[in-house]
């Protein structure tokens, strides 16, 4: 009755159109294509009818389904002879060091069943202390490269070791006969036995031949030698202490993750970075583009690299003014973001501190090194924080005598050259044309993992060992020796350098036994612990290092020669006048994951995002996102850049050379200057870098090689050049990038105060507990509400995490120690531009930005406007770092929606993901908060797109794989599982001894590897646990707290060391505001929520 | 019947002979036997009768020596015989042979040296009889031991079927006789059917016709049993509990574990330590394989292939050949997905190899599984076993804290679904 109202779709309707009664009639608008496809003359002409081909479908089904029911007989071949060490199923962890003339480590390796499976470091090292880089824990799937050659070659072509002997023995042999050139050319080598293997080759050849060794790094540190050799009589590398430093000023240098040596650094700086011990450092930062170090800096200048020099003559002016020394002249520089300002206040900082200062510089120009060693002298640094008794050997590099060598090859007098893990070829300045002198060497003989660019044009490729199958020692510093030891038969028909070597000198013995020998003479006597030299030996096996006692005599005489005495004045105009203005300067620096290009075909560092600028798999420009854009505020090239955004590329030209790349926007970068990565655009690596422009078609190398544009300036390797044109080309070029929001928008995610207001305030100020008020206003604490009945937690273990956001310097580390422990795919760079990417940790990374809640209401801006500036990052900007993983929730917001129950909570804390129970709903992920879970969208280990970069695709890549960890098949969620594998594996070693579990026991992959000691694992019901203590104290708090998911994974409050008050974002949002304006962001949204839930 | 219990007579009858003949077979053998047994408590560890071990063969011993004093003097103390007899050019030549090793003195008198070398002289006198004996003892054993219950119902099944045939068959002749004598006039009357001439389908079906709910019931119990066979079938796929392949070397658990009583974790020693319990590698085997070259069941058959697998020469005792590994066939094969750990449980749990293997100790060639393997019957073992607590520190907070969340229960034992041994993952990572 009430059914009198008709309704009408359209008018047409209405009008009973005749058009539209004609067309209502027909379910679809369009005729079916059905002639189409009947028409088709292979469909007439097939003898299959529609039954017959049902019939074939039953069978094939009842065929398959009997087929599966077969019982598959499964082999087991045990050994015949087992070795005595190998339980099937117990790993093995041997103590190894890596060193590729790039990073050193003492490293523990994880062997299962005679093969290495994961690196951890070793705790002994007075090194990195059982910290480790991204570029050592990857070094494990290095070994399992199908890249790598099986063999030695001869002219390009695999050949036999007989033949390849024979053709260097003869060369040799003809050297020793009528004399000639022999030139050895090795990136930084630091092995005592090894130098003495090359000595015997070079005794071999007698009077006659004219042998010499020859050091060339890609990244080279000569300036600094050079400038110490003027300064102090020696060209050596002294050791650093930033431990002892209560300010430290670096002019450029990465210290934390690539200069010199990142992870020991990283682990002396992490220790004065406590703002609860007695003091914490102050870190100034001067630099072109926005370095790891620099986003950790408590005060960062950005200067532009054609003038960072300028910059180091105007802090040695500032001081000397106040040593009562003469000050030098210099050219003005262009004083952006108050750098003079915090030049000064550098300075006054360092000359009040004096004794317990540092300052650095990672320019490699010998003037800049000596006003930087000029600096130190006046801060009375030498003797306290650094340490020039303790010479470091780690950078050998003589960026002269590479020169010379090339010259000489160019003469064409060089007969034999050999090259030891370097690769000049790729990596020298294009204008020495080192690949047309090497083509007029007599013979070349290579050692390379495979026929790289350098190796592709030697006569002679001497296939060596990983250095996870071989012996070696090294000596990194005085008095520190160290052990590499084979933790794997060769997997190929390979021999190690040194044994090469030996061979080739005629000597018998193998390596091994001549690095025994070296031992025995050398050392044993250096020492007093061991009288016998074998029980001497193991130990040094055993702990995979020894140190010994320098003698006495030595010392004294180097001391009286430390006195700086070098011509500082003569110096620094030499850096003033090379200072030259240019609109455009580009800077190349080392990337914390490729380094310089040794380990392009890793995948696992291919993918790893880039601390600061989170781009993945490629080298770009990085620009200041105001350069981007032309006078008029138009985008010259996109600085958003998403899936559906790609980058656009640009020419770089520097001197008649040029490079074309993506420009990526890079707040924080100087205005002027770009920065590009060294280390990309290898040719000749192998598959892994195929994967170029995908959309395109076809495959090409991912990035581009820039080390073309180093220039030898002075004798030195320049890493910076000016005068450099930039043109767009207006091409788009797709970025595969992790995080495409810069900045936390006003919230709580990094809590962050300053050191004035964590020592003057409580935690009220800056790390308030969130408070909720009901719709009456009445406000409670956020961990007192509850949806749900708590787990019982209190029993057994509760496992759970801290992670200190002061002590994250964002490397990476853990990330790979992740990938490497939990099996976790790699997607290649298409898929993580779909943000598919698998890794189970990540590190968000945010700038800050100039709007903030209270700016806004200052300065009335609305409420739309406020959040859009929100999203810009500022200029210049401050960076914090925090490593993101699943926080295992004890009110998890995942378990509640999973219809199968695969995502369930375990009476240890665990948020624990069943693989087998999961049919891949995604509901967990998308009510995930934190968005932590990981979608299997493909079969990573079989799917023909991920063939070149998962190596779990082939059979060598497969070794690396964890057998305790299952490898998961598409279309299930994983994520991080707290290494469950090691926590069980823990408890399962107490059980079987009868004791608790120690704290410490149980750690995790990423605990393990962080550099910094960021991250901690244990029991928070043991009383006594670190982490306990750690999640109890002040700065702890809960990432999202407001949501009441109450994780199991604490953060620490970031606090940075400067001069002025910082409150907490949370306080600044809810501080004077009434709680009624609050309808906004995630945190109004949270209390929305929970005020429904609770109502 | 008669002749079943007349076969169980037999068998023992024929057990009492052997046990009697051995019996004799020992007594007439009983020096040999004595010189046997001397051997292989003293010599056997070093010296074999055909081909070296440590020291030479020993077969054809007293051919080799001068006289037999001499040999009896060197048997029981060759360093003092030596030093003794400076002039005994075969006896410092051998003793140069083998590289100086030295053979230790032996406690044996006289009589006994003697009883060995007659044992070495004639070692095969005693063997034979009682290989034979053993061999008709087992196929007794093996006789005696079947089961006829099946055979019995299906016989009786039979016979059940002939009756019911003889008496459908006898009613409808009875039926016939009666049509002949009342005819079809008086049949009809009676209500009687004329089926006797009926083929036996017409009859079936009539019948169905008839009785419609009995077929329907009948229908639906077989419906019922065809799905129940189809899915216990399905159940089991992926199930192989029983299975017992064909092994490369018949390796017999009953003679090493039972007889012999090695203790399981001898060979399988990882069980204790690790995830797997390891196959031993076959090196392991030449611990006993080393002196014992000669099985009780195969003989030399099976026990040649740990030789070849181990690249043992018998002649010159040295492993001298290329080295081959065994390819067993796995039997016990828990998914990948599933992570087990034997050292937690045969160690943290103190569970017996046998819960989960079965009396393996029994199980003759081939070894089989015993248990399923399903993640049931996991679950259950998990839902029913105490957590061993008592005595290991690991458990000492979690038992005080377990004691106080089930006061009220009262128990101060644990299983292990108690202490979370349910939750997936424990296994599943």
């Amino acid at each position: 009755m009430s059914n009198s109202r008709t309704y009408w779709n359209s008018l047409e309707q209405y009008n009973n159109d005749p058009e539209f009664v004609k067309n209502a009639q027909r379910e679809f608008a369009e005729d079916l294509p059905v002639d189409e496809f009947l028409s088709k003359e292979e469909a007439s002409q097939s003898s299959t009818t529609r039954r017959d081909f049902l019939k074939f479908v039953g069978f094939s089904v009842a065929a398959a389904t009997v087929a599966a029911c077969e019982t598959p007989v499964t082999k087991s071949i045990p050994y015949v002879v087992k070795p005595e060490e190998i339980v099937p199923g117990v790993a093995n962890y041997y103590a190894s060091t890596f060193f590729d003339g790039v990073d050193f480590a003492n490293v523990l390796v994880k062997t299962r069943e005679g093969r290495p499976i994961h690196i951890e470091g070793n705790k002994l090292s007075p090194i990195n202390k059982g910290g480790l880089h991204a570029r050592v824990n990857s070094s494990v799937l290095s070994l399992y490269d199908s890249g790598r050659l099986q063999g030695p070659t001869l002219k390009g072509e695999s050949a036999s070791w007989e033949k390849v002997d024979s053709a260097v023995a003869s060369k040799l042999d003809s050297v020793r006969a009528n004399g000639g050139t022999v030139r050895f050319l090795t990136s930084s080598y630091i092995s005592p036995s090894g130098k003495k293997a090359i000595g015997k080759l070079k005794d071999s050849l007698g009077e006659n031949a004219d042998f010499k060794s020859v050091t060339y790094d890609a990244y080279s540190y000569a300036g600094m030698r050079y400038a110490n050799e003027e300064s102090f009589g020696k060209a050596m590398i002294p050791q650093y202490h930033f431990d002892k430093a209560k300010v430290i000023v670096s002019f450029g240098a990465d210290f934390l993750t690539n200069w010199l040596s990142p992870i020991e650094f990283a682990k002396q700086y992490s220790e004065r970075r406590n703002p609860s011990k007695d003091w914490m450092s102050r870190h100034y930062q001067f630099e072109s583009n926005f370095s790891v170090t620099g986003t950790n800096a408590d005060v960062r200048g950005a200067v532009k690299s054609s003038q960072l020099g300028l910059s180091v003559i105007a802090l040695y002016n500032e001081l000397a003014k106040k040593a009562g020394a003469a000050t030098v002249s210099m050219k003005k520089f262009d004083d952006d973001n108050n750098v003079s300002d915090k030049i000064k206040t550098a300075a006054n900082e360092l000359w009040s501190n004096k004794g317990n200062s540092l300052v650095v510089s990672g320019s490699n120009d010998k003037d800049t090194q000596v006003v930087i060693n000029a600096i130190n002298d006046l801060l009375g640094s030498y003797g306290k924080t650094i340490d020039p008794k303790t010479e470091v050997y780690l950078k050998q590099s003589d960026d002269k005598a590479f020169v010379e060598l090339v010259n000489e090859l160019k003469s064409g007098s060089v007969d034999v050259l050999f090259i030891n893990g370097t690769n000049p070829v790729y990596s020298a300045p294009a204008s020495l044309g080192f690949d047309k002198a090497l083509s007029k060497a007599g013979m070349a003989v290579s050692f390379a993992d495979r026929l790289e660019e350098t190796a592709s044009s030697c006569t002679v490729n001497a296939t060596p060992h990983h250095y996870l199958e071989s012996w070696n020692d090294f000596n990194p510093k005085k008095g520190l020796y160290s052990i590499s030891q084979p933790t794997i038969r060769p997997l190929f028909n390979t021999r190690q350098m040194e044994d090469s070597m030996l061979l080739w000198a005629g000597e018998k013995d193998t390596y091994y036994d001549f690095i025994r020998k070296n031992w025995e003479k050398d050392l044993l006597s250096k020492q007093s612990k061991y009288s016998y030299f074998d029980s001497f030996w193991n130990s040094a096996v055993h702990d995979g290092l020894i140190e010994v006692e320098s003698s006495a005599g030595s010392d004294s005489e180097e001391n009286s020669s430390m006195t700086f005495n070098a011509d500082v004045a003569k110096s620094a105009s030499a850096v003033s006048n090379a200072s030259k203005s240019s609109n455009w300067d580009v800077e190349l620096y080392m990337e914390t994951s490729m380094g310089v290009g040794n380990h392009a075909n890793n995948p696992w560092l291919q993918e790893l995002p880039h601390p600061v600028s989170k781009v993945t798999w490629d080298n770009y420009i990085a620009m200041n996102p105001e350069d981007m854009m032309d006078e008029n505020g138009n985008e010259i090239y996109p600085i958003k850049i998403a899936e559906k955004y790609p980058a656009k590329t640009a020419k770089v030209t520097v001197n008649g050379k040029t490079v074309e790349l993506p420009v990526i926007a890079l707040p924080g970068q100087r205005k002027g200057t770009v920065s590009i990565a060294l280390g990309y655009g290898r040719t000749k690596a192998g598959k892994v870098i195929l994967q170029g422009d995908q959309k395109a078609g076809g495959q090409k190398t991912i990035g581009a090689n820039v080390f073309p544009f180093v220039e030898v300036v002075n004798g030195t390797m320049q890493y910076v050049a000016s005068g450099a044109s930039i043109e767009p080309t207006g091409t788009e070029y797709p970025i595969g990038s992790t995080q495409i929001h810069d900045t936390m928008m006003g919230r709580k995610i990094v809590n962050e105060t300053s050191l004035k207001t964590y020592n003057k305030h409580g935690k009220s100020v800056w790390n308030p507990d969130i408070e909720i008020a009901n719709a009456y206003g009445k406000k409670t604490p956020v961990q007192k509400l509850d949806m749900w009945n708590d787990h019982d937690l209190k029993i057994g273990h509760h496992w759970g995490m801290t992670i200190d956001l002061n002590a994250c310097i964002g490397c990476g580390a853990c990330v790979i120690g992740c990938n490497s422990e939990n099996n976790v795919p790699v997607v290649g760079k298409d898929e993580v531009r779909r943000t598919r990417t698998m890794s189970w940790l990540r590190i968000d990374r945010y700038f800050s930005s100039n709007m903030t809640k209270p700016k806004a209401k200052e300065e009335g801006v609305g409420k739309i406007d406020m959040y859009a500036e929100m999203e810009v990052p500022s200029e210049y900007p401050e960076a914090v770092y925090q490593p993101v993983m699943c926080q295992h929730c004890n009110h998890a917001p995942c378990e509640t929606v999973c219809p199968v129950a695969a995502t369930t909570h375990s009476n240890e804390g665990l948020n624990q993901m069943t693989y087998n129970r999961c049919i891949g709903t995604r509901y967990c992920a998308n009510n995930c908060p934190y968005k932590v879970r990981r979608f299997n969208w493909f079969n990573y280990k079989a799917d023909y797109k991920f063939t070149g970069v998962n190596p779990s695709q082939d059979d060598l890549g497969k070794m690396v794989l964890n057998p305790d960890v299952t490898v998961r098949a598409r279309g299930v969620m994983e994520k991080c599982s707290f290494c469950v594998q090691r926590i069980q594996d823990g408890k399962l070693n107490a059980k079987k001894e009868g004791r608790p579990v120690k704290d410490g026991e149980v750690t995790t992959a990423c605990a393990t590897a962080c550099p910094t000691n960021a991250i901690q694992f244990g029991d928070l019901n043991d009383d006594n646990s670190q982490v306990n203590e750690i999640s109890n104290s002040d700065r702890s708090y809960n990432l999202l707290q407001e949501i009441g998911t109450k994780p199991n994974v604490f953060y620490m409050t970031k606090v940075r060391n400067v001069d002025e008050e910082r409150v907490s974002e949370a306080v600044k949002s809810h501080g004077g505001s009434s709680h009624g304006h609050e309808g906004e962001g995630s945190q109004g949204h949270g209390e929305k929520e929970h005020n429904g839930h609770e109502a | 019947m008669s002749r079943f219990y007349s076969k169980i007579g037999n068998v023992k009858v024929m057990m009492h002979a052997c046990v009697l003949s051995l019996f004799i077979a020992l007594s007439l053998q009983v020096e040999a036997q004595d010189g046997k047994k001397l051997f292989r408590g003293n010599c056997a560890s070093c010296h074999k009768l055909e081909g070296k071990l440590v020291g030479p063969a020993l077969s054809g011993v007293q051919d080799r020596w001068d006289s037999k004093e001499n040999l009896i003097a060197w048997i029981q103390n060759s360093q003092q015989y030596l030093s003794d007899n400076p002039g005994d050019d075969y006896a410092h030549g051998l003793y140069e042979e083998y590289n100086k090793s030295v053979m230790p003195a032996m406690p044996l008198d006289e009589a006994q040296v003697n009883a060995i070398l007659d044992y070495i002289a004639n070692p095969s006198a005693g063997e034979e009889k009682e290989a034979g004996g053993g061999e008709k003892q087992m196929v007794a054993a093996q006789d005696s031991g079947e089961d006829y219950t099946l055979y019995w119902m299906l016989g009786f099944l039979v016979v059940l079927l002939i009756v019911i045939k003889v008496l459908l068959d006898v009613k409808r002749s009875v039926k016939h006789l009666l049509y002949d004598v009342k005819g079809d006039d008086g049949f009809e009357k009676d209500g009687e059917v004329k089926d006797f001439n009926w083929s036996t389908k017409d009859r079936l079906q009539h019948w169905a016709g008839r009785n419609k709910v009995v077929v329907a019931l009948m229908g639906v119990v077989v419906l019922v049993v065809v799905l129940n066979v189809v899915w216990q079938g399905l159940l089991g796929i992926g199930v192989y509990e029983g299975y017992a392949p064909e092994q490369p070397i018949k390796f017999s658990h009953k003679i090493h574990a039972g007889d012999n009583e090695i203790s399981c974790v001898y060979c399988h020693h990882a069980a204790e330590k690790g995830k797997h319990s390891n196959i031993p590698s076959a090196m392991l085997c030449m611990n006993c394989h080393e002196g014992i070259q000669e099985g009780s069941r195969w003989g030399t058959e099976e026990i040649s292939k740990i030789y070849e697998a181990v690249g043992y020469n018998t002649e010159t005792a040295e492993y001298d050949k290329p080295k081959k590994p065994i390819k067993w066939v796995r039997i016990h094969n828990l998914p990948d997905l599933a992570y087990f750990n034997h050292s937690q449980h045969v160690v943290a749990g103190e569970i017996e190899c046998q819960e989960c293997h079965g009396p393996v100790e029994t199980y003759d060639y081939p070894m089989k599984q015993y248990a399923p393997l399903t993640m049931g019957w996991c679950i259950n073992c998990h839902r029913e076993t105490e957590v061993k607590m008592n005595g290991n520190d690991y458990y000492d907070d979690l038992h005080a804290e377990l004691v106080e969340k089930y006061k009220e229960e009262g128990i101060d034992k644990f299983t292990v679904e108690q202490i979370g041994g349910l939750e997936c993952a424990k296994c599943h990572y």
